[in-house]
């Protein structure tokens, strides 16, 4: 039966998946609604920034060292993946977006698949933040806790970045109406670029601090991407407040059934997606007339 | 093209899956992968309707796949229910009932939102699968021990238990498939559904019920994928859990845009490059890790410069070369309007006045209000029955607002809309054009990868069916009175030579009369024209206002437009709006003399 | 010198649809200049070929001696050239005062903040509503004083007074005054005629997307006829 400690426990997972949850679904979140491209190799991303920050930490055993490498890479890819590809889509139609995004998800997969096996492997948790941590009545993996603070200042960093800085003004507006801006003097394209880099790294940036968390595997990115979609549904698309409050719902959802029968938490979160898309059919905290 | 010669594409899928058994091996298939790419071939079918024939990209369908497979298979072993085709047919009924389920939430939004849901809906099936349901689906396990079938035919029974026996099987039922595939695809709704894809907003102002359509496209290709999940289970003997994998449902869409959506063969021909690739880089080369990286390299390259697929590629080059030889034997000559329009009798629409006999279209107190901007102030607007009427107003004055609510795009935010009589307040937009009202769009709304003639149809079939029908096996043109419908349409406007013609190739005055012509060709009583002569040359206007005394013949039309010679020259009576309210209303010489009016378009000048 | 803007021939489409046939303009340095016609003439799709956001066809765009006619709209803008569109497109989510700094201030720029202010005092009391929060008069204002901010050479004014009260348009009437008498050209498009050509010393009338007159505003006041023939009823 449950008890308590466990249900404070698994509100705690909940809470932990759920901020992580809101740092990658801001990610796809701003990209869509700036550039209007959703990327479905939105999870690759997650699973390159893990997979970025383990070899970085083969090399030199600094956790810190992991980080930067796993996220400046991930940003690296989508900067250039932004160049190359994602730019002459976007007088395309969005299934072609669609198509092209999901066929270089696939690519990235595989590559990494080519290159290190599919064996899954292990960043640690960096010294100090192994072990367990007695709260109140209960003991608690320190580096999940630690994962929290990282995550949630994660977020206070893009908060920051998004609504106190010009770059995030332009972002914001570019969300609402790219051509205006434009036509103010900012060169869009360029900033659709650096969006595309922003947006890759916040995937990437949890997927090297998740690593000592799960183990990483060329595959984890399909799940955290198939949870994105449901927090970013859940949420509004193209609203930063919408990922963060859909990150939490989704991620207390996940936790708190998986307590009673982990088979069940997609169904849950597909219930809390059909609710919203029933009762507020463009998401908690968005506005209508993004399709 | 090929369309038109009746059977043609049946009779070479038949030789040609035929002539595989004798053919392939040879190039290095094995049986066994044949009979795959059969699967996945009837797989794609069902797909590709919803896919390449309606615009609506799922990457849920490992859902359906898996749920028409489990059924088909428990119903096998564990019930052991004794007929191995009727249990695959039950199951294919419960994924079509579990698609129409999920087709109902899935629909409520389009696009990426579309896209995603499926996702989320397949992914949810794939653990419910797994865990709670897995008493029933043996979970990681899936169901092994699922029989072959077995076919008595009086003298002797056939046991489909080899290679090339259960290839006759698979090949059989996907021959079934796509005939019936062809005959959807040629059918009423397989036009509806073409159109909804090319522009649903379209689709649905010529009146057809866009939702119903693109469930019934969602129902079909959930009924394939639980079919073809059937003859998995059949043809491995084992229902293998794999199915209901995200990687399934990604597989199908790379496979079908690889060979080419919209083509029906497009999944039967991604199926093989995929599964020769894949047998070749394992067995041949020995290196099996990199066939799913080079094949995602292979896609992401034909998506950038092949959109269409292999299908789709060979259709381009065949459709260039007949059309260059087309060209050099003798080029068309566009007729003028002006000669072919009167001769063009076309009766128009005694219409279902049922006894009313008051104004045609009544508005009482419309207002409209976007957040706190008044587009449109308590406007009252009476249309007689057989009037023309023009609407004229400076910028801003609220004229396609106005347009929008009479034709019930946009709700009012108070007021009441009657036409004949009845109130169509609050009505959705395909509704009130089965009543016949209906618009002509200042910006042309067209299904641009149809052809002239197909554009026209689509517009007279939600006349002649109504806003839904299911008739799914007839043809287009076996639909009573369409013919003589769409021709004299088509007359009427003066693109009867260009039927045939793609839209995009037409010139800017010929798409304008096409824009028209999808409104005429639902035999509106009451047609709206909003702009009609934008971005005309002197030339076109001419023949448009031409055209316009020609269609007026028993119709009532309402024309917003900035030409003021043609508004004077065509309306008996004219109202004018100015910021959201209507400033003046009479004759064009009432009008002209109005100070009031003549100070709102001079903007003070009057005054100097 | 030569004209700060010229315009040569321009042909310009929506789509397949001809809406500018061989516009030709010059307009000269402090200048403030109308372009005139009833709706649908070509007036907007003439200031969005000057910005980029349409691309002319065919024909020649000058400003300030670099033809533009290839650039895209933030390159334009970047050589001295500004639209405040018919819509106005303020950013609704951001506050007025984000709705500046997004065209950021340059350290040189002859308008910084506090003489936005200062010529705005009600966008200053307003700093931090948001866009979607303000009247039709104040967005009008913000849309003007956002395109100030980038210290343009040339502003296009499209319908600036329109859906906005009589007095509203007194007072942002004083204020483009004061602005053009500062030595700032402008381009204005506008229905309420009277107020156009209280600013103006020139005027261009278009009809149907021909070019069809050219005046001093004087003329014009002393030929009202012209102005019935091309936009009267």
């Amino acid at each position: 039966m449950v008890n308590w400690p466990t249900f404070i426990s698994q509100c705690f997972n909940g809470l932990v998946l759920g901020a992580l949850l809101a740092l990658i679904s801001s990610g796809l979140t701003i990209i869509y609604g700036t550039l209007g491209v959703l990327n479905l190799a939105h999870g690759a991303m997650f699973m390159l920034g893990g997979y970025a920050g383990w070899v970085a930490y083969t090399y030199t055993n600094s956790f810190i060292a992991a980080v930067i490498v796993g996220s400046l890479f991930v940003g690296l890819v989508g900067v250039v993946m932004e160049r190359a590809i994602i730019r002459y889509f976007y007088a395309r139609p969005h299934e072609d977006q669609l198509l092209v995004t999901f066929g270089l998800g696939i690519v990235f997969v595989e590559a990494v698949r080519f290159f290190f096996g599919s064996l899954s492997n292990i960043v640690p948790a960096p010294p100090g933040l192994g072990g367990i941590t007695p709260i109140g009545f209960m003991f608690y993996p320190t580096y999940r806790l630690a994962l929290l603070g990282i995550v949630a200042v994660a977020l206070l960093v893009l908060y920051f970045v998004l609504y106190r800085t010009r770059i995030g003004i332009i972002v914001r507006a570019g969300i609402e109406d790219s051509i205006m801006v434009d036509a103010l003097g900012i060169n869009v394209y360029r900033v659709f670029m650096v969006v595309f880099g922003i947006g890759a790294m916040a995937a990437g940036f949890a997927g090297i601090v998740n690593a000592p968390v799960v183990s990483i595997a060329p595959d984890v990115g399909e799940a955290i991407l198939v949870q994105t979609f449901v927090v970013v549904v859940i949420g509004g698309v193209g609203s930063f407040p919408g990922a963060v409050l859909g990150g939490l719902i989704a991620g207390e959802i996940i936790s708190i059934t998986s307590m009673f029968n982990p088979g069940y938490s997609y169904v849950m979160l597909f219930v809390a997606m059909t609710l919203v898309l029933v009762l507020r059919p463009y998401g908690l905290l968005g506005t209508a007339g993004r399709e | 093209m090929l369309r038109r010669r009746p059977f043609l594409i049946e009779a070479l899928t038949a030789i040609g899956l035929i002539a595989a058994p004798f053919v392939l091996p040879y190039l290095g298939f094995a049986p066994t992968t044949i009979n795959r790419i059969l699967v996945w071939g009837l797989f794609g079918l069902g797909f590709d309707i919803l896919f390449g024939f309606t615009g609506l990209l799922s990457f849920g369908q490992s859902a359906f796949y898996g749920t028409g497979g489990m059924v088909a298979a428990y119903l096998l072993t564990v019930v052991s229910f004794p007929h191995v085709m009727t249990a695959v047919l039950i199951g294919t009924l419960a994924a079509a009932a579990v698609g129409y389920l999920i087709g109902l939430i899935a629909l409520r939004r389009t696009g990426i939102y579309f896209a995603m849901i499926t996702v989320a809906i397949a992914e949810v099936f794939y653990f419910v699968e797994f865990n709670p349901l897995s008493r029933f689906t043996g979970g990681e396990n899936g169901l092994p021990g699922v029989p072959t079938p077995t076919l008595y035919l009086g003298f002797t029974t056939v046991q489909f238990n080899t290679d090339w026996s259960m290839y006759a099987l698979l090949a059989f039922w996907y021959f079934v498939g796509l005939v019936l595939a062809l005959r959807i695809v040629r059918s009423p709704v397989g036009a509806v559904l073409s159109a909804i894809r090319d522009n649903p907003l379209r689709a649905a102002a010529v009146g057809h019920n866009i939702h119903s359509y693109k469930l019934t496209a969602f129902v079909i290709a959930a009924a394939y994928a639980g079919f073809a999940g059937g003859l998995l289970g059949v043809m491995q003997g084992f229902m293998p859990p794999d199915a209901f994998t995200f990687d399934t449902s990604g597989q199908l869409v790379m496979q079908t845009a690889i060979g080419g959506a919209g083509t029906l063969f497009g999944p039967l021909v991604g199926a093989t490059v995929w599964l020769y690739l894949s047998d070749f880089f394992q067995t041949t080369l020995h290196i099996g890790a990199t066939w799913k990286l080079v094949l995602g390299i292979v896609f992401v390259l034909l998506v950038c410069f092949l959109r269409r697929g292999i299908v789709g590629g060979l259709q381009d080059l065949a459709a260039r070369f007949t059309a260059t030889a087309r060209e050099a034997v003798a080029p068309e000559e566009a007729p003028v309007l002006a000669d072919a329009a009167p001769d063009a009798e076309i009766d128009a629409p005694p219409h279902r006045r049922g006894g009313y006999s008051g104004p045609i279209l009544e508005a009482r107190g419309l207002s409209k209000s976007f957040g706190g901007i008044v587009a449109n102030r308590n406007i009252d607007f009476t249309v007689e029955d057989g009037e023309l009427r023009g609407i004229i107003g400076p910028n801003g004055a609220g004229k396609s607002t106005f347009f929008k609510m009479l034709t019930c795009e946009l709700p009012p935010t108070a007021g009441r809309i009657r036409f004949e009589g009845r109130d169509i307040t609050g009505m959705d937009i395909a509704a009130v054009c089965q009543l016949g009202l209906t618009k002509s769009y200042q910006v042309n709304q067209l299904f641009t990868r149809l052809t002239v003639r197909e554009n026209v149809v689509i517009a007279a079939l939600a006349e002649r069916r109504g806003i839904f029908s299911l008739d799914l096996l007839r043809r287009v043109d076996r639909v009573a009175g369409l013919d003589s419908q769409v021709a004299g349409t088509l007359a009427l406007v003066g693109l009867s030579a260009r039927a045939g013609t793609r839209v995009a190739e037409l010139a800017y005055g010929e798409k304008r009369r096409l824009e028209i012509a999808l409104a005429l060709a639902s035999s509106p009583s009451l047609l709206l024209l909003d702009e009609p002569l934008a971005g005309m040359s002197p030339r076109e206007r001419a023949e448009t206002v031409q055209l316009l005394k020609n269609i007026r013949r028993g119709r009532t039309l309402v024309v917003v437009d900035h030409d003021m010679d043609a508004v004077f020259g065509l309306a008996e009576r004219i109202t004018v709006l100015h910021e959201g309210a209507v400033l003046a209303e009479g004759t064009p010489a009432e009008i002209q003399a109005n100070s009031q009016v003549q100070e709102a378009y001079l903007g003070g000048v009057a005054a100097l | 010198m030569s004209a700060l803007l010229e315009v040569e021939r321009i042909n310009s489409y929506y789509g397949d649809s001809h809406i500018l046939f061989d516009v030709s303009l010059r307009v000269e340095r402090h200048e403030v200049v109308a372009l005139l016609g009833r709706n649908g003439a070509g007036k907007s799709t003439t200031l969005k070929s000057l910005m980029g956001l349409v691309r002319p066809r065919s024909g020649r765009i000058i400003l300030d001696g670099t033809p533009t006619e290839h650039l895209p709209p933030h390159a334009i803008a970047a050589l001295g050239l500004q639209l405040v569109p018919e819509e106005r497109r303020i950013f609704g989510s951001l506050s007025v005062e984000e709705n500046l700094l997004l065209a950021g201030f340059s350290a040189k720029s002859r308008w910084p903040l506090e003489r936005v202010w200062a010529t705005f005092p009600r966008l200053q009391e307003r700093r931090r509503s948001r866009g979607t929060d303000l009247s039709g008069g104040e967005q009008q204002m913000l849309a003007i004083a956002r395109a100030l901010v980038r210290d343009p050479k040339i502003v296009l004014l499209d319908e600036p007074f329109e859906g906005l009260a009589p007095i509203i348009v007194r007072d942002l009437l004083t204020t483009c005054r004061a602005l053009a008498e500062a030595g700032l050209t402008v381009v204005v498009v506008e229905q309420n005629i009277s107020a156009a050509l209280s600013l103006a010393s020139r005027a261009y009338i278009i009809n149907n997307g021909h070019l069809v007159e050219e005046m001093s505003t004087p003329d014009l006041r002393r030929q009202p006829e012209v102005l019935h023939r091309h936009l009267g009823v």
